[in-house]
């Protein structure tokens, strides 16, 4: 039989101004199963938490009903209370008689009946409560980290000298990312090489640290703290452990002209490739698209028809036939880094996405776009840091920028700003006139977002100082024009049409998630938005966090971001992480599902709509062992109880601990107008 | 027919099977058969009078069907979409049933009959008319010559969903109310159902009742709306529960009404595809919300 | 524009609707909370059953409030796209649906049914949707019908199971309802 303590408070005057909080307890005295009712000024006082907890030990209680604020206010406070005075927490709830009740109402009369039948509901339900232990979740204290950029090796770089370890795997052949390529870096305009190749070479030497370059995410199992992830090594062709990286081997390989995706296609590189001279790690792969032998190989013919690298490597790292391997790593925690690719607005467009055909890019050879301009401003790029334009090597006199090329046009299927090409394209109109003294830089912009400690004086600078020249408008038609690249465009301010003759355009292309990036979502279990960009939990909130528990974000993955924003996100993640690896367990509220095996039929109709993924089926067996059936399963590590697996299953199979049909049913008969 | 027998009879001998379940013809009209001996083959009939939808026997829960061992099972269209449905909801193997389809020209809305009849107007299965599937396609044989398309019934289902909608919703509780107050609460349109195959019904959960048990109106309201619902988008229109209803309850109009429900909700219609995802359980960002404020 | 409403009055005849509300904990319960916080005064007809997540809300938590003879009910959760959850509501907006149009069929006066989306910060919104809801079910006067259908000889006892509850409080309401 249920002995429950119902505690009325007035909360000063806040409920008892409206609800007569005595009449309140009288009421619920004679309810069935409740053993005392008192009311008081103060329930949350200590005084008033004293008064609960003393209640509970002189008439062992087998419930508490707290009739005051809203469960949002302090039904932590005084589960608390309860558990200190040897009451399951759970066995506590909270009646909302001030929100819901006292505060919008007037009439005394009908917000006491109100707060009566409030409060009886909410008894009701307590008599069904059960008491419930916290899950206990062991946590495997190594984390994972997928992309190496700026933010996956800031991220990583945290979380190993937090003192665990990491596994860091980039798709690429080196680390770096989108970084390595920059030439100087806004607000400060120091070289991006200079302060990034220390932190590359920190992470790979790093003791806490397991790099897999070369390397994707093949398949993901587990939850939070119990990951289980499946790592695609794809064939290198050398042996890591026995290269020394001397390079002979590149110097060797006859395919030499095949477009650098590291230098944005304006430079060559060989078949057999580190993209890059500070490439970490210094250890080639072989690109078998473009090798002579492997292209022979693709022929059919009997004999290999190249095989000068293997030849000129004195240490025999070479081996043609090496084949994807993969390795699995157990790890609690997982962070997304993925980045970012620049919107290849002239070839063939995904779905939704209309291109620019009309600025020439891909077609016009001076049509360059942003990154193409940072490696031709690099001291390491193809020119040496000289401003020449890639058609005929001329240094270019008259340089057009294009802000918001792709960016902040519904029409054309990016409604987002990509927040970082207002800043860059004032670096390249200031480097551009650092470099070329009697050039002229011109920019079309839209408004310019300089947000950013530093930014604004930034881009001014770039005007002020460096005198670039800002038409506020947009171009509409880029075309080559003998030797010039005519742009026209429109200057809204003036309200004029301009055309311009310039020898060389940048176009300012919008920021858009990596390919691929939404089966790496599926795999983890992570939404994506509209354009693919990484979901996080709550925008203001739970910004580094995903509605997958245990997974985090950080970079340009999650939405465009600067270097600033993807290394703070990274070391928030890396916060969160150390957190998440502070104990030894993880601690859970009890809310989640369970699934009655003697009733489910194992139809998965719950598995459908679980958001979280946190159901599964399992084989149910005969007491002699013989898998007799299946049933389903929620795994409490995942679940976050939100009960939607109990409103579509048709027997009642599975049950939200916290929020049962039981309790419900009781709080609607409590709320019968019959008797 | 012929094609019917020796089939039958292969798939018994060759031990593909151990039972097939089709229909037989009982002196007052046609009924479920379970053949397990080769020679026995020659009962098997098809027929309008073949209007049982045998897939129930496909119930997980019925053990003593199971114990005969691996089934080969004669499917019409509609028959063959319960069995996407079991699939759907991981009720059942592929790999564990050998369905036999017949093309179908629909049957009579009553087994009852000595010798099979022509179709009529007056005697046509009324979900018969319009049927989309009469060559069932989730098979593994398909028997038959194709078959003309069934008579308009007098009253075709969804002219009568129509009638009654027509009328305003007082007359619509009104005679709701009255046809379930009938129910006598024996589950048999549950029990035939091929689809309500729950260990236990929600029906007889007890903690907490939420269906009052006795056959009085209250709990037969809630009892026949969530018996619908738990339909929505899974019924297939085989349209057994009404036959087997003692009490003649017109459960079609509630299943039909709920079939034109999804289907111009969410463009769905039930079909022999187990592949094709049913409309609860999935969602699209845009569904409809008029009746949201 | 609530405040207009007369909340404390019950209308001519005396009738009072009684109606019960299923709302997510986490949009339309701290709507209200939100509400109350900022003193928005409403009709004291509703009654609030917090549930994790529309989610959750299963129809017959609806027919067994009518059962229990609620004159009307308003379900209630967050936005699309908001869900606590991510997509908690998107799966319940089907199922209401569903029910939704059953039961107009079966001839349930849709107006004792109320779906609303409610953000926590919508208090003005969720005063806005309680007062409607009392006005339209005050005016469809008592769901006698559905009462109707309660078995006669047990009709006033409360069903089968532990926690009987005593008279409501509501005790005035309770003699024009019969
Ligand atoms: C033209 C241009 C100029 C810029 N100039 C500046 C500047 O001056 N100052 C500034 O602050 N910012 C600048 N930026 C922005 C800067 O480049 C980004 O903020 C930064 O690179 C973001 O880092 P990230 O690690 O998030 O992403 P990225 O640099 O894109 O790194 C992501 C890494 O993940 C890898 N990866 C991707 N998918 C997978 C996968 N599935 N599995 C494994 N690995 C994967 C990629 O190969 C890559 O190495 C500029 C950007 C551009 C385009
Ligand atoms: S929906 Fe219910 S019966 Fe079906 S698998 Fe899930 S718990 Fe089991
Ligand atoms: S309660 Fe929600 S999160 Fe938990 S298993 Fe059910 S559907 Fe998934
Ligand atoms: S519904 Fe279609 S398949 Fe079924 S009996 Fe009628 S016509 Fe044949
Ligand atoms: S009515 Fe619903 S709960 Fe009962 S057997 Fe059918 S599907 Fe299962
Ligand atoms: S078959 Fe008819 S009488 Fe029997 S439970 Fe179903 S609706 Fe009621």
């Amino acid at each position: 039989m249920s002995r429950i303590g119902v505690f009325v408070c007035h909360c000063g005057e806040n409920i008892a101004r409206t609800v007569d909080c005595e009449a309140v307890a009288e009421a619920l005295r004679e309810h069935p199963g409740v053993a005392v009712a008192e009311d008081y000024k103060y329930m949350c006082s200590d005084p008033g938490q004293a008064l609960v907890k003393k209640a509970i030990e002189d008439n062992n209680l087998t419930g508490v009903v707290i009739a005051a604020c809203s469960p949002h206010m302090h039904e932590k406070t005084f589960r608390r209370a309860c558990d200190q005075a040897g009451l399951n927490q759970f066995m506590c709830e909270m009646a909302n008689v001030r929100e819901h009740c006292s505060w919008i109402h007037d009439d005394r009369g009908q917000a006491t009946d109100k707060a009566i039948d409030i409060t009886r509901t909410i008894v009701e339900k307590v008599k069904h409560n059960r008491p419930l232990e916290s899950i206990h979740i062991p946590v495997t204290k190594r984390a994972l980290v997928i992309g190496g950029g700026i933010a996956g090796i800031q991220a990583a770089l945290d979380i190993a000298d937090g003192g665990h370890e990491v596994v860091l795997i980039e798709k690429e052949a080196s680390i770096g990312g989108h970084m390595s390529q920059l030439s100087e870096t806004f607000p400060t305009l120091d070289c991006s090489q200079c302060i990034l190749t220390p932190r590359m070479v920190e992470a790979y030497q790093h003791p806490n640290i397991k790099l897999h370059t070369w390397s994707e995410v093949e398949k993901v199992d587990g939850y939070i703290g119990n990951f289980e992830v499946t790592i695609r090594k794809k064939a290198r062709s050398v042996n890591e452990d026995l290269c020394n990286g001397c390079g002979d081997c590149q110097a060797a390989c006859p395919a030499k002209r095949i477009p650098s995706e590291f230098e944005a296609g304006l430079g060559k590189r060989t078949a057999i490739y580190v993209p890059f001279p500070q490439a970490v790690p210094n250890i080639p792969v072989l690109d078998r698209v473009n090798c002579t032998l492997f292209k022979g190989r693709r022929k059919g013919l009997a004999k290999d028809v190249c095989g000068k690298c293997k030849e000129a490597c004195l240490k025999a790292a070479i081996d043609f036939d090496t084949e994807d391997t993969f390795v699995t790593e157990a790890v609690g925690a997982i962070v997304v880094a993925t980045g970012f690719k620049l919107y290849d607005i002239g070839r063939d467009q995904p779905e939704g996405l209309k291109g620019y055909g009309e600025y020439g890019y891909g077609e016009v050879p001076d049509v360059i776009d942003g990154l193409q301009f940072e490696r031709l401003a690099s001291a390491s790029g193809p020119t040496e840091g000289a401003i020449l334009r890639p058609s005929d090597g001329k240094e270019p006199k008259t340089v057009v920028f294009v802000h918001c090329v792709g960016s902040r046009d519904p029409e054309k299927g990016i409604s987002y700003c990509s927040k970082i090409c207002c800043m860059y394209n004032a670096k390249h109109a200031m480097l551009y006139k650092h470099k070329v003294h009697d050039g002229r830089a011109i920019a079309f912009y839209m408004d310019i977002r300089a947000g950013g400690k530093g930014y604004d004086e930034f881009s001014r600078r770039a005007i002020e100082e460096d005198g670039a020249e800002y038409v506020r408008g947009r171009v509409s038609r880029i075309f080559r024009d003998g030797d010039v690249v005519k742009v026209w465009g429109y200057d809204t301010l003036s309200g004029e049409q301009v055309v311009i003759d310039a020898d060389m355009v940048v176009l300012a292309t919008a920021m858009r998630p990596q390919d691929g990036i939404r089966e790496l979502a599926q795999k983890l279990s992570v939404s994506t938005d509209e354009h693919g960009f990484i979901n996080e939990a709550h925008p203001k909130l739970r910004p580094v966090e995903t509605n997958t528990a245990g997974v985090f974000v950080a970079g340009a993955c999650q939405a465009p971001r600067d270097i600033p924003e993807a290394v703070a996100m990274a070391s928030a993640t890396g916060a969160k992480v150390l957190g998440l690896f502070s104990a030894d367990e993880l601690e859970r509220e009890p809310a989640v599902a369970v699934v009655d095996e003697n009733t489910c039929i194992g139809c998965m109709r719950c598995e459908l709509v679980c958001p979280y993924g946190a159901i599964e089926q399992r084989e149910i067996c005969t007491v002699d062992g013989h898998v007799c059936g299946h049933v389903a399963y929620v795994n409490p590590g995942v679940c976050q109880g939100c009960g939607t697996c109990q409103a579509v299953c048709l027997s009642k199979s599975v049950e939200l601990q916290t929020f049962t049909d039981e309790q419900i049913f009781s709080e609607i008969n409590a709320l019968c107008y019959w008797e | 027919m012929n094609e019917l027998h020796e089939l039958a009879r292969t798939l018994l001998t060759d031990g593909t099977v151990r039972v097939i379940i089709g229909w037989e013809d009982a002196r007052r009209g046609a009924r479920p058969a379970f053949i397990t001996d080769p020679a026995d083959t020659d009962k098997l009939i098809f027929d309008t009078r073949c209007v049982h939808n045998l897939v129930t026997y496909l119930n997980p829960r019925r053990d003593n069907v199971a114990e005969l061992g691996k089934i080969g099972l004669v499917v019409k269209g509609c028959d063959a979409k319960a069995v996407a449905g079991l699939l759907r909801e991981a009720q059942l193997n592929r790999d564990d049933i050998v369905l036999i389809g017949v093309r179908c020209g629909g049957v009579l809305e009553e087994s009852e009959l000595a010798e099979a009849v022509a179709l009529s107007a007056e005697n046509v299965a009324p979900r018969c008319f319009g049927c989309d599937n009469r060559e069932p396609k989730l098979v593994d044989h398909l028997l038959g010559e194709a078959q003309p398309e069934p008579p308009r019934p007098i009253m075709t289902i969804d002219e009568r969903v129509e009638a009654l909608e027509a009328r305003p919703l007082e007359e619509r509780w009104a005679f709701w109310t009255e046809q379930f107050s009938k129910c006598v609460r024996c589950y048999a349109c549950r029990q035939v159902c091929p689809l309500c195959v729950c260990e236990r019904c929600v029906a007889e959960k007890t903690r907490p009742q939420w269906i009052d048990s006795s056959a009085h109106p209250r709990g037969n309201m809630s009892w026949n709306i969530t018996r619908a619902l738990h339909l929505a988008g899974r019924c297939v229109d085989c349209g057994e529960c009404e036959r087997f209803c003692p009490v003649g309850i017109p459960l079609s109009l509630v299943n039909r009404k709920l079939q034109q429900i999804v289907s111009e909700r969410y463009g769905y219609t039930v079909s022999d595809d187990p592949e094709n995802a049913a409309p609860i359980g999935d969602y699209r960002l845009d569904d409809k919300q008029e009746f949201i404020k | 524009m609530s405040d207009a409403i007369d909340t404390s009055g019950a209308a001519a005849d005396g009738f009072e609707p009684r109606i019960t509300a299923f709302v997510c904990n986490w949009c339309t319960y701290t709507g209200a909370d939100l509400a109350g916080t900022s003193r928005l005064h409403m009709a004291s007809n509703v009654r609030i059953i917090r549930l994790p997540c529309t989610g959750r809300i299963d129809p017959l938590f609806i027919i067994k409030a009518f059962e229990r003879g609620a004159d009307g009910v308003i379900v209630s959760g967050c936005h699309p796209a908001d869900c606590h959850y991510t997509s908690g509501n998107y799966h319940a907006r089907r199922r209401f649906a569903v029910f939704h149009d059953i039961m107009e069929f079966i001839g349930v006066d849709p107006r004792r049914m109320t779906f609303s989306w409610v953000s926590a910060s919508e208090g003005s919104k969720w005063r806005d949707v309680v007062n409607e809801a009392v006005t339209n079910v005050r005016a469809l006067g008592p769901f006698e019908a559905y009462r109707a259908l309660a078995p006669k000889d047990v009709g006033v006892a409360a069903p089968a199971g532990p926690g009987a509850v005593a008279a409501p409080a509501s005790a005035g309401i309770k003699a024009e309802a019969s």
